[in-house]
């Protein structure tokens, strides 16, 4: 992906891409498959900065509609099961692992809500990156009561408790996802129904390593 | 169409959504260009026109090449979603069912979903309150794929719920993008349409599944038509967030469980969220268990989960197990869930 591209994919990807813009760049996506992969990945990497990591996590719609029905996978080794179970869902505990990034994230919406410099449409990870690092050791009010409160961001699983985590078991979640799916208002059904379409064995979730923010380039771009 | 049948366009219903409960508000004076009238020709657009149409749905850092097809014949809409990447997967909704092909596992699940009761049912009858939690409004007119565009922003007024950006072609009103933001206006999940074309008569062909069902294991889920048990019905949420309230009571066995759960959906009108009150197998509370997998199914859970756009999120109440499930922020379900309790007035039996 060229300069121009990843910039263009970023604000995209932010909503902050002009509509005409984002005519072209969908023309172009929908004709070069190869850039659409690359767009998933660095969307992937995008989203691990803002903290969804756990929401890479929740595939695997096909896993959970076996263990909808009868509580076991089908057609499907036992490991293997596991396996695609703790990609869709590693709930908080899963999460906590990554929980550097999530505060990151954190501190990246935060940073950019207030901060002009952070905010516009060639926020790439490297220019994110560089205030993230500096704000990290910020505060974070991670863990609320369960009151109203202001949300952080919506993108971000709060570590509950990174020394206890809890969790929601996996077949259990699916089972209350499906039977709200029934009740719900469109908005949920199609969130879901779109969301199940996705293959979970195409793009690996974000590993720890990979969700880190890289290392501030000296020569990073920081917007006036 | 006789009925709204909102749930057939479930790919995009909510936008459809919008448009239908924006739709009941009495406006006596309302010109062409007001955003509610443009929402009213979306929703109709959408359950009434025939459409065939690629688009891009992004969300949780993937981007997904989907299919849509939707044809309205003799008043009965068939509808095909369909997954141009990888998976294959394809639903297909006709008849009052929803059949889900997972040529990946092998598997196909038919799902009974008709359009009537519950769902229909938690639509609330939205008159101005709708405008005390969304402010609706018009942006600048733009283009998408080459078409003049208007575009409707319907905004939450607080952190409680998401809105939307839709972006609708102006000589048909179908939403040619869609975004789903939070309350600061922070896109959460967006969908592009790359093509999409309105013909006059879609073939069954091209409803027709793609997948091959040869050795594939079908499923069909039957409807739940068990009762709570009263010690469960006994509990509400006792708080709620501005606007939400109680549209659907019911209960619903949760896959694997022996005992039917209490199912409450609260709404507030555009947003729902559902709350499951179940027995739990043990009267202590937090598990342990730092690993998910270890935990047995039956165990207490706590914690929050994402899903989706939305969230869920598990607590343990009275030994209780009360889960709450919603497209809405993580803050929404957490506060409801911590808020059940026994309804005052309701009998509790001892056990």
């Amino acid at each position: 992906m060229s300069e121009q591209i990843r910039e263009q994919v970023s604000a995209f990807l932010d909503g902050e891409l002009p509509d005409t813009e984002t005519e072209l760049l969908l023309k172009r996506l929908t004709r070069d498959g190869e850039l659409r992969e690359s767009f998933g990945r660095y969307a992937l990497i995008g989203e691990a900065l803002r903290g969804a990591g756990s929401q890479i996590l929740t595939r695997g719609f096909a896993s959970r509609v076996n263990l909808a029905i009868d509580g076991e996978p089908a057609q499907a080794p036992a490991h293997a099961q596991l396996r695609r179970e703790a990609r869709w869902w590693r709930p908080i505990a899963g999460v906590t692992v990554a929980a550097g990034v999530a505060a990151v994230a954190i501190v990246a919406l935060q940073q950019r809500s207030i901060s002009p410099h952070l905010s516009g449409a060639s926020t790439t990870a490297q220019n994110v990156a560089a205030p993230l690092r500096a704000a990290a050791p910020t505060q974070l009010p991670l863990q609320g009561g369960g009151g109203p409160r202001e949300a952080l961001s919506y993108t971000v699983v709060p570590a509950a408790s990174t020394e206890a985590p809890s969790a929601i078991a996996p077949a259990r979640l699916t089972n209350y996802v499906f039977a709200h799916s029934k009740y719900s208002s469109g908005l949920g059904q199609r969130g879901l129904l779109t969301d199940l379409l996705i293959d979970d064995d195409e793009v690996p979730p974000i590993p720890a390593q990979r969700a880190m923010p890289p290392p501030p380039a000296p020569d990073t771009r920081v917007a006036p | 169409m006789t009925q709204p049948r909102l749930a057939l366009a479930y790919w995009l219903v909510p936008c459809a959504l919008v448009g239908a409960l924006l739709s009941t508000v009495p406006q006596s004076a309302r010109g062409a260009d007001d955003p509610r009238v443009w929402l009213q020709r979306m929703n109709k657009a959408l359950a009434t026109r025939n459409y065939d149409g690629t688009f891009f749905h992004i969300s949780g850092g993937r981007v997904e090449t989907m299919r849509i097809v939707h044809r309205v014949r003799s008043g009965r809409v068939t509808e095909r979603l369909q997954s141009l990447d990888g998976s294959g997967r394809e639903f297909v909704r006709a008849n009052d069912e929803l059949t889900c092909y997972l040529p990946d596992q092998h598997t196909v699940l038919v799902e009974p979903r008709q359009d009537r009761g519950p769902f229909l049912g938690s639509l609330p009858q939205f008159d101005a309150t709708v405008s005390d939690f969304y402010r609706i409004e018009a942006l600048p007119d733009t283009h998408i794929l080459g078409r003049p565009t208007r575009v409707i922003a319907v905004n939450p007024k607080d952190q409680f719920r998401f809105g939307y950006r839709l972006w609708l072609d102006e000589k048909t009103a179908m939403p040619l993008k869609t975004q789903l933001c939070d309350s600061r206006g922070q896109v959460i999940e967006q969908i592009f349409f790359a093509r999409l074309d309105m013909p006059e008569s879609i073939p069954d062909s091209d409803l027709a599944p793609t997948v091959h069902t040869d050795g594939m294991r079908w499923v069909r889920q039957g409807a739940s038509a068990d009762n709570a048990s009263a010690a469960l019905a006994a509990y509400r949420a006792s708080q709620l967030p501005p606007g939400f309230r109680l549209t659907v009571q019911g209960a619903q066995t949760i896959g694997g469980a022996t005992a039917p759960a209490s199912h409450l959906v609260y709404s507030d009108g555009l947003a729902t969220v559902s709350v499951f009150i179940e027995q739990s197998s043990s009267d202590s509370g937090a598990p342990s268990a730092l690993d998910p997998q270890a935990q047995a199914p039956e165990a207490p859970m706590q914690g929050l989960a994402r899903v989706g756009s939305g969230y869920a999120f598990s607590t343990v109440v009275q030994g209780h197990q009360v889960t709450a499930v919603g497209e809405v922020p993580a803050q929404t379900v957490e506060f409801i869930a911590h808020s059940v309790k026994i309804s005052s007035g309701a009998e509790i039996p001892h056990h």
